[in-house]
């Protein structure tokens, strides 16, 4: 299959069920306040088109803060977890709870220690992207070949030569990994803290325009917000995964390029 | 004669795991001198390595190296070529040197020295994943000798290689070794390849790893192409071919 045609049959199945959709709005005349038909939301999105985009660099501004913060951070933090046994058993229950607690419940706290907008959904959105981060990465670090660490050792390379020369590389594919799940988690995660914080005015996110237009029964709004929501962690995906194969594509399996196959 | 640059002196290893892989064992290696062990799989012949290089401690005995030959003047090929896959074919070769913080104009020279002699030219620039099994293993050599070691320890360097490549690798490395007269011990399966590299044969038995025959091959230093069909080859396989059926019998019998 070319990449074309790759390309096109998505697309062809998504216009046949927007067509679909369509249809069957206008067919059973279901009013727009109870569901409206995709051209309905593509008017409501070409009608404020510029101030929801505006709302959405309002968001992604978070959300790309989050993951640099997420990849930083849980990068380290594995590092330092992969120095000693006890010290990743000591700590990664922790790195636990922080993935298995709901950010919705966290949030209220965060809004009262933290008086900046931008820190709190900052800080919401990090724990909700960080852990895919730190274990994946620990994984890599752990995943080292013996013998080429054997022969690190025989040559008495330092702690810091090791780290970098042999389980830096080692890790990048599984910190890759990582930051293509957390991009959509941190995405996800500026939503929800969004919504709970309940930003408003013209400095707010998409999320809470979604919200504002749905308590107001602008239903073709708040799709056209949610279809930028969706289509932004699209792209973002699509971004990540681009960066892992660039990074990856000499040595990597997973970004081995079809032609040499 | 020099000092050895290698004496092991009622050297064992049990591993933590219970398992005995080699049993008192006494051995001089002898500097600049090509030395091959040959045993069954399992014998220890690897931990026989790995405690030479000082990669695992032993559980008793005592692993004396010459000044010359100290950890850093050694080269370790391992079975399987060990390349970094992130990096190309001059900076696997680079590993040792950079690990040193040798200075980038001394690595280059160094580099492209180590690629030339083992014939890998055009290829500096690969990636591991474009390599052959045969040129990979000649990287992993490269590797092994760019810091000119005093102590060369190979683990069934060409185990994996199809003859017609194991017998060009085997002459370029025999090549090396005469010019650089490095101390080399070299593990391998290969009655015949042990018999056409060395000057020695040491014969284990199966586990825990004993030495049992020590062998001087008695064919003359220059070894060629021609030598692998003579009688006179034939004739030191057979002698460490009955030295290793030896060993199974008395393993049988104990
Ligand atoms: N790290 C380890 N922990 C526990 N047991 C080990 C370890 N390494 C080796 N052994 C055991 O020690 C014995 C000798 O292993 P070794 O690798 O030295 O054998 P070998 O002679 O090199 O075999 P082969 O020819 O198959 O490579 C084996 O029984 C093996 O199971
Ligand atoms: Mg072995």
């Amino acid at each position: 299959m070319t990449r074309i045609a790759q390309a096109l049959l998505p697309a062809a199945f998504g216009a046949l069920v927007l067509t679909l959709w369509e249809l069957a709005v206008r067919l059973n005349e279901i009013p727009p306040y109870i569901l409206p038909g995709p051209l309905t939301i593509m008017a409501a999105l070409w009608e404020s088109g510029p101030e929801l985009l505006q709302a959405l660099s309002v968001t992604l501004e978070v959300t790309i803060a989050a993951l640099i913060l997420a990849a930083v951070t849980g990068a380290g933090i594995a590092l330092l977890l992969a120095q000693s046994k006890l010290a990743e058993q000591t700590l990664f229950p922790y790195a636990v709870f922080l993935q298995v607690t709901p950010i919705v419940t966290v949030a209220p706290f965060v809004i009262i220690w933290v008086n900046n907008v931008f820190i709190v959904l900052l800080i919401l959105a990090w724990m909700a992207a960080v852990f895919p981060i730190i274990s994946n990465t620990l994984l890599g670090l752990k995943s080292a070949d013996p013998n080429l660490k054997d022969l690190f050792r025989l040559y008495g390379a330092s702690r810091g030569q090791t780290v970098l020369r042999l389980l830096a590389p080692s890790a990048l594919p599984y910190f890759l990994g990582g930051l293509r799940i957390s991009g959509g988690l941190a995405l996800i995660g500026t939503v929800v803290a969004e919504m709970v914080a309940g930003t408003s005015g013209a400095r707010s996110g998409l999320a809470s325009r979604l919200l504002e237009a749905s308590y107001r029964l602008e239903l073709a709004r708040a799709l056209a917000c949610f279809a930028l929501l969706s289509a932004a962690g699209f792209i973002l995906y699509i971004a990540l995964d681009v960066l892992s194969r660039r990074l990856l594509r000499h040595w990597h399996e997973s970004a081995r390029p079809v032609e040499s196959i | 004669m020099n000092d050895p640059a290698v004496v092991l002196a009622g050297v064992s290893k049990i591993f933590s795991t219970g398992t005995a892989a080699l049993a008192a064992t006494d051995l001089s290696i002898a500097e600049g001198s090509f030395t091959s062990v040959v045993g069954p799989s399992g014998c220890g012949k690897s931990t026989l390595l790995r405690l030479i290089a000082g990669l695992t401690p032993p559980t008793s005995g005592r692993i004396a190296r010459a000044a010359t030959a100290t950890p850093l003047a050694t080269g370790f090929v391992f079975q399987e070529a060990t390349l970094m896959p992130w990096a190309t074919t001059a900076e696997n070769i680079a590993l040792p040197l950079r690990l040193a913080s040798v200075a980038d104009a001394e690595v280059a020279a160094r580099v492209s020295d180590a690629v030339a002699r083992v014939g890998l030219g055009g290829f500096a620039a690969a990636y591991p994943r474009e390599l052959s099994g045969g040129m990979k293993m000649r990287v992993s050599i490269a590797r092994a000798i760019v810091n000119g070691p005093r102590l060369l320890l190979m683990d069934e360097p060409f185990a994996a290689l199809d003859e017609f490549t194991r017998f060009k690798l085997n002459d370029d490395l025999l090549e090396l070794w005469q010019r650089n007269r490095w101390t080399i011990l070299f593990v391998t399966h290969s009655i015949r390849e042990a018999v056409f590299l060395s000057e020695r044969v040491v014969v284990m038995s199966p586990r825990p790893g004993r030495i049992v025959a020590d062998l001087a091959v008695d064919l003359p230093p220059q070894r060629d192409a021609a030598l692998r069909l003579g009688h006179a080859f034939a004739d030191q396989c057979a002698r460490v071919t009955s030295a290793l059926g030896d060993a199974f019998l008395t393993q049988a019998a104990s």
